[in-house]
């Protein structure tokens, strides 16, 4: 197996019978060169047979006929496709880890207003979710407390590390909060009447507003020096009123989403919509606004009867038409695995493919403000890619050779891949 | 109402209206003849006869300016030579039309009430059985022992209702359960019950909805069918077997069986929640020749052809929908299409019925304002439904169906005299001034209403000489005006008073040379006529007359009745929701060009061939083939085809509930007879290429129910989606969810809660069917005097479904997860004798794989799926290659409506995982689901002789940028990405005219039935267990006259 033998050439390699003993991967020793590949920038384009060399985790030249420093270890990777390392959205990775198992579960806090709840707390690196997540090209993750109001921050991790500390990409991120619902639940589960759910959306918007303006007071009077107890939750908040994190609405329905736009105007926060179900229908609004949309059905099905099949699938195409900042998640945790095949998806239903890659890499990178240094492949950003044998989008294509967090080479076995190689053990005894 | 007494009469004697016999209780007419008498003796003269009346004898019949005599609480006689008999009473009935008493054939008056479940869902300890009493059945929703005349009390409030709608009669029982005892049909008079019954036993009421049974099965709709089913069955048994001895003892006394032996010759009232349960309940009663009518829904227009064939005739709840709310802005979002054309199209069910000569009654049942019934008959009319078939809805038809036919329902002599008398027609703008139970009157409006409003022509009385004549008009209702006029000029009185049938005013007539004010008061004198006097301003009285010149409503009221026939905007599609097709697709011989064929069988991708496809099946497969005459050709240069997608575990187009989870073994239920043709999935699921879906019962026990393969021929009705030539089927279950583990604190107690007791209750299962077998062949082998003697086997539905599997005539799917179960119940089984024949989701078949292969089963599983549960953490997605590897024929199911759509790129993960090469992956979604069904010799393949069941496709089959563009069944395309393109926008603008219409039709548009539509049914999963009678109480039970518990529960009242 290829990889085993390049990680044995590097020296790197543990074998692990356990996916928790995958060791991560050691700092970046000398130059190495990629070479030969099909390096995907998303910034500069696609560039065919070209080479691409990073030193000490950070990209140094993206090219052909590169100056090698000495000692560079080449890496033949032609016919092969390189990309920036996959950033998955909305997920909550290393806070869950088994849903009927509550002891496992990380992601819900007490009430409906728990600003002060940060995710990375709660990160655990040893997930043997995290490897399978990686096998499939994604290096980071924006780890997303639950919640029905105001749910806390979410932090970007990264995937390979010994501990959240130094999991930590960006942290926290974003303060989120789930919009009230809107419009009526009709399944057969709610018992409510439409005037009974209409009230206590209502409520919930009230409240909701309540507590905006509370903090907003409670900001100002520490400002001004008027307030001197700390409360964690409005001490929370502030950061919102300071500029230093970003507001993510998550809001599907149209008019949940025409809600938090309203909202915002007294507020001018850094927004984002996560969720964004019925963004196709107000593209052109969210465009002028300048508002940016992590879109997390991909895979959708279309939210009423009425709607055509694949509303969801080409969704992408019609908020990239439209001019709008988007991404594309895999709201989840295990699943989010399959983050790739849903920009994919996208593909078929008529998004460029360029836009797609991007939209798994510069697209998340710009929403959390990384883009200088992840989402990319230039000179001067992090060493931070994949090299796929083929198209990283299409089940048939994707088959993650190397991957590479800060330069640091990533061992991509897993729970799975191991549990693979020990039942063939069985056959090969037989 | 008033109900005029004796008493008030006395007091009344003045009143020009309701001069009536009426008596309360046993002091009047209907007086039974075994009650000691208390006091003296009451002989109230009972002859009554109506003059100069229009007489509706029936529908269709009318008889103008005739004389109906009753007496003692019959008709006596119709006389034409309108003159009454001597000594009767005499109604002037001159313009009056008179009809029989109406008939409401399913209600609840003067039974007691169902109880309040006390079923709460999860958080409370499981019921598993019922309180045994008096014989009773084992179910506590089976009530078929009881007798409802037994309790039956006249209830004077709850007949207010119905006498007001003009309803003389009832067929009543408590409205509870699935057998729901029988009914019995009574008069709505205040009298003694011994009275008021006109057939004490009528026919058995039932439903399949459990009601306030607080036991836990039935919790589906396919469990209600079943326990219905084995219930008819032991009726058949015990018949045969009461009062004998059997192997296991004597045979027991059952009062609910007892009770339904007369069932094929006394017939099923049956409420059916919608057409699907309609045509459901038809087919599970037809197994057992008991004749139904059917209690419906409103819905049956969109199934009319189905609803016809089964000959049933049917009792309307007259009541249509309020419209959809859409006052807010994109209040739409929340509003299907099907609900804005049921609102459009649910006031013409009625006429839709009656154009297909299809017999129903009206019911009071169901609506929730009990004014707004006329309003909807008269809607009906408006929509078509002529005025004789609704006088035969709530006449005729109505009293056959209760059982009254011989004695209400037309007037006829020696028929009851129950009567509505109206004022005009009662199907346009009538009004209904009396009705009359047995002979006594319960009046709501005067017979001759003193009605001054109108333009007169005053004479008798001038002011001046000049004049001759004044114009008087009055109007206003409250609070009425009066004005005087002559020529241009006109003056308004004051003080205008009316009192009982006197109308007061004074007015100064100065401007008319007048000498000051004049006082007037007029009194109805006849039709169109006033007469009275005038105090004038010189204190002289003079007698004056007036004449009516004009009605005051004329304009208005001609309006009402010109009234047009509504146009309808929205369509009417099968199913009837977004996406439905006007018309099954036309079967078409086709000639397919130059494409890239997956054939999924040995002959693995062909390059620039041709397929052949004639009467539905692959005719021939080549290159460059020559058209046959007469043949479509396709050109699909540039497309691959694949064979339609199997998905072995499948739960979409499934009714009320997907688990019966309540007992451990249900092997009797049937997928089969939910099938819900009007998913939106079997449409979605076809633009992703799939054909067929084994639909699955869940697996929150360990054996669950039978399964259902389905072909999505989008469109066609339940029976028409089943693929039938699928050998029989069922689901098993292992691990997590059988034993309860993720089910909350109280569900402890039901065997089994361990892997171990999971193997050991299947094992009992099939010892039980075994010894089954053995005592009906036992039974069999008795001589015909032993036989005779002998009570035989009871048939045992569930442990008949287990012998077909110990006998290998019924496959096993068996949902199943960790490798020590499935080893377990492989032990099991083969003790018993037979193979498991597929496991599905089996995670970690990979460990077991060999043992699998040697067993002989297949394996279906999910494509990636971990983590969600502890049973799944070993779960990987090279599970499928290791199985294939070792000779385990694995197949990739969804379990999930969204990956039923795009099972193509779930198969590709076994490329993407594992190295799988792209024809074993395609054959894991076509040929070895086929094998799984054992259907294979039909589909799986492009092979020739198997059905035409093709997906053309833009791109690579298994690549993530595949784009399905057409799908086909036997050789009829059900999908085609261009159309439903068009489709697209056809559909937008026909939503775009309804809500319009909605809009447009303001408060009118919001009167009606909040709760009138059905929403599509909801996500099913595998672990789904809740109680759909708990949830869907409220449809069942918002009967009658209460209001306001759309959504709670419906039995508090």
């Amino acid at each position: 197996m290829k990889l085993k033998s390049f990680l044995f050439s590097l020296g790197l390699v543990a074998f692990a019978s356990q996916a928790h003993n995958v060791v991560p991967g050691a700092p970046q020793a000398g130059p190495i060169l990629l070479q030969g590949g099909t390096v995907h920038t998303v910034t500069q384009g696609r560039l065919e047979n070209a080479d691409l060399l990073f030193v000490d985790g950070k990209i140094v030249a993206v090219g052909q006929n590169l100056e090698l420093p000495a000692g560079t270890t080449v890496i033949d990777v032609s016919g092969q496709q390189v990309y920036p390392g996959l950033i998955a959205l909305d997920t909550t990775l290393g806070i869950i880890e088994i849903p009927a198992i509550r002891a496992t579960v990380d992601t819900n806090e007490v009430g409906n207003f728990t600003p002060e709840v940060m995710a990375h707390h709660a990160f655990n690196s040893d997930s043997e979710i995290i490897p399978t997540i990686r096998y499939n090209g994604v290096t980071h993750a924006q780890v997303v407390p639950q919640g029905p109001l105001v749910r806390g921050q979410s932090s970007l991790m990264k995937l390979d590390s010994w501990n959240w500390r130094d999991a930590i990409e960006v942290s926290p991120n974003g303060m989120h909060v789930t919009w009230p619902r809107v419009g009526l639940n009709n399944s057969p589960w709610e018992r409510r009447s439409p005037e009974q759910q209409r009230q206590a959306q209502q409520e919930q918007r009230e409240q909701l507003k309540t507590l905006f303006e509370t903090a907003k007071v409670y900001h100002q009077a520490r400002e001004s020096g008027a307030q001197q107890r700390v409360d964690q939750r409005w001490e929370a908040m502030r950061s919102l009123f300071k500029g230093e994190q970003k507001l993510f609405v998550h809001a599907d329905d149209r008019r949940q989403i025409e809600q938090v736009l309203a909202f915002n105007e007294a507020y001018g926060f850094e927004l984002v919509i996560v969720g964004g179900r019925d963004s196709w229908m107000i593209a052109d609004q969210l465009a002028a606004a300048d508002i940016p949309v992590i879109f997390g059905a991909a895979y959708g099905l279309p939210a009423r009867v009425d709607e055509a099949y694949d509303t969801a699938f080409s969704t992408p195409k019609v908020l990239a038409a439209a001019g709008v900042d988007f991404a594309i998640a895999y709201p989840g945790f295990w699943d989010v695995r399959n983050l790739a095949f849903a920009a994919g998806n996208a593909v078929a239903y008529g998004l460029d493919y360029d836009q797609a890659v991007a939209a798994v890499t510069y697209g998340p990178a710009k929403i959390l403000g990384v883009e200088d240094r992840l989402g990319s492949l230039e000179a001067g950003k992090q060493a931070t890619l994949i090299v796929s044998k083929g198209d990283v989008l299409d089940h048939l294509g994707q088959d993650i050779q190397y991957m590479f967090i800060d330069g640091r080479l990533v061992d991509l076995s897993n729970r799975h891949w191991q549990l693979y190689q020990k039942y063939q053990e069985r056959i090969n005894a037989e | 109402m008033r109900k005029t007494t004796v008493q008030s009469l006395l007091l009344a004697g003045s009143s020009l209206f309701a001069f009536s016999v009426a008596a309360t209780g046993a002091a009047g007419v209907g007086q039974d003849q075994t009650t000691p008498v208390q006091g003296l003796h009451h002989h109230n003269p009972s002859l009554v006869a109506f003059t100069n009346a229009t007489l509706v004898t029936e529908p269709g019949t009318q008889i103008e300016n005739a004389t109906l005599v009753i007496e003692n609480g019959k008709i006596r006689s119709i006389e034409r030579n309108n003159r009454a008999p001597a000594g009767a009473r005499v109604v002037d009935a001159t313009g009056y039309t008179i009809y029989p008493g109406f008939i409401d054939p399913f209600s609840n008056y003067g039974v007691e009430q169902p109880a309040r479940s006390t079923n709460r869902g999860r958080s409370a300890p499981p019921v598993y059985s019922n309180q045994r009493e008096g014989g009773n059945a084992a179910n506590a929703a089976i009530h078929a022992q009881r007798d409802w005349y037994e309790t039956f009390k006249p209830d004077a409030s709850a007949a207010k209702s119905y006498l007001q709608q003009g309803f003389t009669t009832v067929q009543s029982a408590r409205l509870d359960g699935i057998f729901r005892g029988r009914a019995t049909t009574v008069s709505l008079a205040d009298t003694l019950p011994n009275t008021a019954i006109y057939q004490a036993q009528t026919r058995h009421f039932g439903s399949f909805d459990k009601g306030s049974s607080p036991q836990q099965y039935p919790s589906s709709l396919m469990g209600s069918i079943a326990l219905v089913r084995q219930t008819l069955a032991d009726v058949a048994w015990y018949q045969e077997a009461a009062g004998k001895v059997a192997s296991n003892g004597q045979v027991e006394f059952n009062a609910a069986l007892a009770a339904l032996q007369n069932l094929q010759s006394t017939g099923m009232i049956f409420h059916a929640s919608n057409e699907q349960n309609l045509l459901r309940a038809q087919q599970l009663f037809q197994e057992f020749s008991v004749p139904v009518t059917f209690v419906g829904s409103g819905y049956e227009y969109v199934r009319l052809d189905d609803v016809k064939a089964t000959g049933a005739k049917l009792i309307l709840p007259m009541t249509f929908p309020a419209a959809p709310a859409l006052d807010e802005q994109f209040a739409e979002l929340d509003v299907s299409l099907a609900h804005l054309r049921h609102w459009e199209r649910a006031p013409g069910n009625p006429a839709a019925l009656a154009q297909a000569n299809i017999d129903f009654a009206f019911t009071l049942n169901g609506v929730d304002k009990p004014q707004e019934f006329w309003t909807n008959v008269r809607t009906a009319v408006t929509h078509g439904l002529s005025k004789d078939r609704a006088l035969a809805a709530l006449t005729t038809t109505a009293a056959e169906i209760a059982g009254v036919a011989d004695q209400s329902g037309k007037i006829a002599s020696g028929f009851r005299a129950d009567l509505v008398v109206s004022r005009g027609d009662l199907f346009s703008d009538g009004e209904i001034v009396s009705v009359w139970t047995q002979g006594q009157e319960h009046s709501f409006k005067p017979m001759h209403p003193v009605d001054f409003k109108g333009t007169w022509t005053l004479t008798g009385f001038v002011p001046n000489a000049e004049m001759q004549e004044f114009t008087v008009k009055v109007n206003g209702n409250s609070r009425l005006q009066v004005e005087l006029s002559h020529g241009e000029q006109s003056v308004r009185a004051s003080r205008v008073a009316q009192d009982d049938d006197q109308l007061r005013f004074t007015v100064n007539l100065e401007a008319f040379g007048g000498q000051g004010v004049y006082r007037f008061a007029l009194r109805h004198l006849a039709l169109g006529r006033l007469g009275g006097s005038v105090q004038t301003a010189d204190n002289q009285v003079m007698t004056v007359t007036a004449e009516r010149t004009e009605e005051a409503n004329s304009a208005a009221r001609e309006n009402g009745e010109t009234a047009a026939k509504p146009e309808y905007v929205s369509q009417l599609t099968f199913p009837n929701i977004a996406f439905g097709q006007a018309a099954l697709p036309q079967q078409q011989n086709l000639h397919i060009r130059n494409a890239t064929v997956w054939t999924a069988d040995d002959q693995g991708v062909l390059e620039n061939t041709d397929i052949i496809v004639r009467n539905g099946l692959i005719h021939r497969i080549g290159q460059n083939l020559s058209t046959p005459r007469g043949y479509d050709v396709i050109d699909a240069t540039g497309l691959h085809i694949t064979p339609g997608i199997i998905d072995e575990h499948s739960h979409i187009a499934i009714a009320q509930g997907v688990n019966e989870g309540t007992e451990a073994i249900t092997a009797e239920v049937r997928i089969g007879d939910v099938v819900n043709p009007d998913d939106i999935h079997i449409y979605r699921s076809l633009a992703g290429g799939t054909t067929i879906a084994h639909l699955l019962h869940g697996s929150a026990n360990p054996i669950g129910g039978q399964g259902q393969a389905i072909k999505l021929r989008w469109g066609a009705n339940a029976e028409g989606l089943k693929f039938k030539e699928t050998p029989p089927t069922i689901k098993m279950a292992l691990g997590e969810n059988v034993k309860q583990s993720n089910w909350g604190e109280h569900y402890t107690v039901r065997y089994p809660q361990t892997r171990m007791g999971v193997a050991k209750i299947i094992q009992d299962g099939f010892q039980q069917a075994r010894e089954y077998a053995e005592q009906h062949r036992a039974y069999e082998r008795l001589s015909r005097a032993e036989k005779r003697r002998t009570a035989p086997p009871r048939r045992d539905y569930r442990m008949e479904t287990l012998l077909q599997i110990l006998e290998s005539e019924r496959h096993t799917h068996v949902h199943s997860y960790v490798a020590s179960e499935v080893l377990a119940l492989m032990d099991v089984v083969e003790q018993q004798g037979f193979r498991i024949h597929t496991f599905t989701h089996i995670l970690e078949g990979y460990k077991v794989a060999k043992e699998i292969a040697e067993h002989g089963a297949r394996a279906s599983s999910f494509a990636d799926w971990w983590a969600f549960k502890i049973e799944a953490f070993d779960a990987i997605p090279q599970n499928a290659c290791l199985m294939m590897e070792q000779g385990v024929h694995t197949s990739i199911n969804s379990d999930s409506n969204d990956l039923q759509r795009r099972l193509n790129t779930e198969a590709a993960k076994s490329v993407r995982y594992c190295g799988m090469s792209e024809n074993d992956a395609l054959k894991m979604i076509t040929l070895h689901p086929a094998e799984q069904l054992e259907i294979a010799e039909y589909v799986g393949s492009i092979t020739v002789g198997k059905h035409a069941d093709l997906v053309f496709w833009n791109h690579h089959p298994l690549s993530a940028y595949a784009q399905v563009q057409q799908t086909w069944i036997e050789g009829r395309k059900y999908f085609d990405r261009e159309r439903d393109q068009q489709l697209r926008a056809e559909l937008a603008a026909e939503r775009t005219a309804l809500i319009q219409k909605v809009l447009g039709a303001g408060e009118e548009a919001q009167r009606g039935h909040r709760n009138g539509y059905r929403e599509q049914q909801p996500t099913w999963h595998c672990e789904d267990h809740y109680d759909v009678w708990n949830d869907w109480y409220h449809e069942e039970h918002a009967h009658g006259h209460s209001h306001g518990h759309q959504h709670g529960f419906g039995g508090a009242h």
